[in-house]
């Protein structure tokens, strides 16, 4: 988590992480971090009689993948702002590219601060959730 | 014989836990040791490991079903064609284990769209600002939710 990272910086720069084949499992492990026990993310039977063609995962475990990005590019305390839009469902067996990519870089009382804009995007080239996020160094 | 089934209800406030935030983290696949590993937290000069970002939102499946509820018909929305549209979070600090947050409803507000398809779209934004035990507040939080004009199929 060096702060460093704020001095290289520069617009256009880009992070990735991918994820590939997500499962049932995840979606339920996810249920049980959160408290998001909606049977639609890991009931089968539910999820049909739904009309759904199967159990899909829960939109806050995208974003909480996505927030994955802006954190471990410029550390876990850096985050100031974050924000997602629900765009698509993330079902099992997805492979997902969650991104981020610097819009701009300034000073805001003299500390440096970088916007991203953010997308997790699946093997189908569909936005699952588009989103932005500001970094800061922090100190305790 | 067991009790009835006990709601995951958090009666006040929201007890931030390393053992709860290291099970979040693995959960969105996040190996920093800053979530993980209370000894790293404190030798990079933090009180405790750090909570990831969309943790709080955990809280929101711990409150009251039923004021949820209510609070959704004081918007005059129906829930049967309700979608979580988004979600921001805009911080003052980090948060961390050991601490006791507190959530407070702020500002709610709701608007219409024109939906692509036709159907006149409702928005309703519903913001909640979490404060310390210092009463300072350390992070606001924004949930968007869009009320389709019919069923909702995505």
């Amino acid at each position: 988590m060096s702060e460093s990272i704020f001095d290289s910086i520069k617009t256009g720069d880009e992070y990735e992480i991918t994820h590939n084949n997500f499962t049932r499992t995840d979606f339920v492990k996810y249920a049980g971090a959160s408290g998001d026990f909606n049977p639609i993310h890991h009931d089968e039977s539910f999820a049909k009689m739904s009309g759904n063609e199967t159990v899909f995962g829960e939109g806050m475990l995208t974003a909480g993948m996505l927030s994955v990005v802006p954190s471990k590019w410029f550390g876990a305390t850096s985050i100031k702002k974050f924000g997602v839009r629900f765009k698509s469902r993330l079902w099992p067996g997805d492979n997902v590219v969650f991104k981020g990519v610097v819009t701009n870089v300034y000073e805001e009382a003299g500390v440096p601060h970088v916007d991203m804009d953010l997308t997790a995007t699946s093997q189908k080239d569909e936005v699952l959730i588009s989103g932005s996020a500001t970094c800061r160094p922090w100190t305790p | 014989m067991f009790g009835p089934p006990v709601a995951l209800i958090s009666p006040a406030g929201l007890p931030i836990e390393r053992g709860k935030i290291h099970e979040f983290a693995c959960a969105i696949y996040d190996d920093d040791p800053l979530y993980h590993d209370e000894t790293a937290a404190k030798a990079a000069g933090l009180p405790s490991v750090v909570a990831p970002t969309t943790y709080t939102s955990t809280q929101a499946f711990f409150s009251d079903p039923m004021a949820e509820m209510s609070e959704l018909g004081d918007l005059e929305l129906n829930m049967m064609y309700v979608l979580h549209g988004g979600q921001e979070y805009e911080f003052e600090r980090p948060i961390f284990a050991g601490e006791v947050l507190t959530s407070h409803k702020g500002e709610m507000k709701t608007y219409t769209k024109q939906g692509r398809r036709g159907g006149l779209m409702k928005f309703a934004e519903i913001t909640s600002n979490f404060t310390d035990e210092k009463g300072e507040i350390v992070m606001r939080l924004k949930s968007i939710l869009i009320q389709t004009a019919g069923v909702v199929e995505k």
